[in-house]
């Protein structure tokens, strides 16, 4: 993780280039998933459908945010032999507000997410920034970086479960568009001129979010060849 | 007896961490480009599991749990109880292993801290929850995830070890054809699915 | 810089005030959790007569839900020999305001099945039809299953049912509660011979052959099948002695 440090300065909070630079850079130069491989088990989990994946996402979106923010608000006082149990525990009670939170208002999710929500504590995109971020920058820079990381990590998981959804079920967002029977809005039985397509069940399945990811990466590097590894 | 050996089996293959779950991806990605090292972060995995699984029982019966001494429900603080005991437990191994046996230190020290984020860790917590086991079987389901664990991570590493002979399209190399090869392997544990462990 | 006792209150301060934070959200959101619980259990039973509902069921909302609930369904407690327990009985055992909503069926599927208590509802249709809902629980390939029948009110004719599960793998076990089509073969199935002998369903692989009393398997997730199968078959023999005294 090549991290360019942000010198703090005691300057207003301006959005120049640098910070453009944090909240894009994660977005495809270094994507928690493809590049920094972070975060991983619950890309593979939560992406069986779009709704699911979105919900998953915005939780992270905002763990990352707060974390990062209150991580680098009391950085300097932080014991450095506690460190990880401080920045875990921070994450910890964020998780657990937004299970609290999703629990109150968004049940269905809660339910189908079950306990891939408390292991957000562990997506190591988290952990990662706090340690590679928030413990050395201002938190007005440490929000603009855990909102960047988060969109970049929501954006492979919502591109996995649209791939997922729509050839596993045939549905986007839980609306159907492909499958043969008449109720759905491109119709594939027999008669029809989309006749070719069986919705592929193996899609559905943990193994193929394993495949998918790999041909994310893979066109990915193929676009931007200097991310190839040389091991 | 058996009933423990069932659950032990049934966490190391068919209900494996790695490979069913898919927990614990991102050290099993990152650790696993040579066996060696793939058998030291695998070892320390079955270590903290079986050392973890047991106190956060205790913590979530005994102490969050309705009947626990609080009699009242506090399963709210469940999450920052459990990654507190996880990352104290792997802080505190570290420590002893250091003093006591410093060549198991070198060999698995440099992973434990990587430890503390394995989602394999706090998920094998979480499923102990959910699945509602008693103590003993707690420890029994620890100690199998984490030679579950184990076995995956040893597999994939001794797979990439030779795969780096193959032609494999430069974009695929290395963490692409990981992902290729994990998604195979977890359609073979597929296969494992509804064997009955009693029948063993 | 830090020193031991310097570190110890910076933990101490940090986790009481988190600790803190959490309980006050936990408090002000309990009431909002219970009646969310309530609600997707109840959304559940209603789902098993959902053709026979006068308005969209994919589209219904929670207040209509409570409404139907309120208005159409009478709700009561059995034990296995059809005997309803008196709601008294039930809060004194610690069933809120003794309705069958509030039964614990988790600790019920546990106790022997003569001991077991088995909640009924009695849905009303808007043209005066009465269709019975029962319980049943049971084991599908990782853990529990679940599901709610409806019958009709001949008492053997299946109106329509609905499943779920706690942890049946996405794609293959978890399509008994996602498979719509899968969940559709059920309706018009019928549990006795014309005799009035039981013979409940069949969940076949490789087709249903029988009509009245076989559904497809869904391809693989046999062991999942297997387990509504068994389910049905075994928890609705409770219900037995209730129905007979209602076809008298």
């Amino acid at each position: 993780m090549a991290d360019t440090a942000v010198v703090e300065k005691k300057q207003g909070l301006t959005f120049g280039k640098k910070e453009r630079k944090l909240l894009t850079d994660p977005l495809s130069e270094n994507n928690p998933i493809t590049v920094q491989v972070l975060g991983i088990c619950s890309a593979l989990a939560v992406t069986t459908g779009m709704k699911n994946a979105l919900v998953m996402a915005i939780a992270v979106v905002f763990v990352c945010i707060f974390a990062n923010v209150i991580t680098s608000s009391i950085r300097k006082m932080i014991p450095k032999s506690v460190r990880m149990i401080v920045q875990l525990i921070i994450i910890a009670t964020l998780v657990t507000v937004v299970e609290l939170v999703l629990k109150a208002y968004a049940f269905e999710s809660y339910k189908q997410l079950s306990v891939f929500i408390g292991l957000i504590i562990t997506n190591c995109i988290v952990m990662g920034r706090l340690e590679a971020f928030a413990m050395a920058n201002r938190p007005y820079e440490s929000a603009l970086d855990g909102l960047g990381n988060g969109i970049g990590y929501g954006i492979i998981l919502l591109i996995v479960a649209f791939v997922r959804e729509f050839f596993g079920k045939g549905e986007i967002f839980g609306a159907k568009i492909l499958g043969a029977t008449p109720d759905y809005w491109l119709n594939t039985s027999e008669s029809s001129i989309m006749g070719w397509y069986q919705p592929n069940n193996l899609m559905v399945l943990f193994p193929s979010a394993m495949f998918v990811i790999a041909v994310i990466i893979w066109a990915h590097r193929a676009w931007k060849p200097q991310l190839v590894d040389v091991s | 007896m058996g009933e423990l050996v069932n659950i032990f089996i049934k966490s190391a293959f068919i209900e494996n961490l790695a490979l069913s779950y898919f927990l614990g991806m991102c050290s099993y990605l990152a650790v696993s480009k040579t066996v060696k090292t793939a058998v030291g972060l695998g070892l320390a995995v079955i270590f903290v599991l079986a050392i973890t699984m047991p106190i956060n029982w205790v913590i979530n019966v005994w102490l969050l749990g309705e009947n626990g001494i609080f009699q009242t429900d506090l399963t709210f603080l469940r999450f920052i109880l459990f990654i507190a005991v996880i990352a104290s437990m792997v802080q505190l191994v570290e420590m002893v292993v250091e003093k006591y046996s410093p060549s198991l230190y070198n060999s698995l020290g440099i992973f434990l801290p990587l430890i503390t984020v394995n989602c394999a860790i706090l998920g094998g917590s979480l499923f102990m929850v959910s699945k509602e086991y008693n103590f003993s079987e707690s420890v029994a389901f620890g100690i199998g995830g984490g030679f579950g664990w184990f076995l995956a991570i040893v597999a994939i590493a001794a797979i990439r070890e030779k795969i780096k002979y193959s032609a494999v399209p430069p974009a695929l190399r290395g963490l692409g054809m990981a992902f290729l090869l994990t998604g195979l392997m977890g359609m073979a544990f597929m296969g494992l699915m509804g064997i009955d462990p009693a029948a063993f | 810089m830090h020193n031991t006792s310097q570190t110890l209150r910076f933990v101490l301060i940090m986790t009481s005030i988190v600790a803190m934070l959490l309980a006050l959200l936990q408090n002000g959101l309990k009431s909002k959790h219970d009646y969310n619980e309530a609600l997707y259990s109840k959304k559940a039973t209603l789902a098993a007569v959902a053709n026979q509902l006068d308005i969209d069921f994919s589209s219904i909302s929670s207040e209509q839900v409570t409404e139907i609930f309120e208005k159409q369904i009478k709700q009561s407690v059995i034990n296995d020999e059809g005997v309803v327990i008196p709601k008294e009985d039930l809060e004194k055992d610690g069933v809120k305001n003794g309705k069958a909503e509030n039964l614990d069926l988790v600790k019920q599927d546990k106790e022997p099945i003569d001991e077991r208590l088995l909640p009924v509802y009695e849905f009303t249709k808007s043209d005066g039809n009465k269709y019975y809902i029962v319980y049943t629980r049971g084991k599908g390939l990782w853990d529990a299953i679940w599901g709610n029948i409806a019958l009709e009110s001949d008492l053997n004719t299946i109106a329509g049912v609905s499943f779920d599960h706690k942890a049946e793998t996405p794609g293959l076990g978890a399509e008994i509660k996602d498979n719509k089509a899968w969940v559709k073969q059920f309706i018009g199935k019928k549990l006795y011979e014309p005799n009035g002998e039981f013979v409940g369903l069949e969940v076949r692989k490789g087709g249903a052959k029988d009509p009245m009393h076989d559904v497809d398997a869904i391809s693989g997730a046999t062991i999942t099948g297997d387990g509504v199968e068994e389910m049905i078959n075994t928890d609705i023999v409770a219900y037995d002695a209730y129905f007979d005294k209602l076809r008298k």
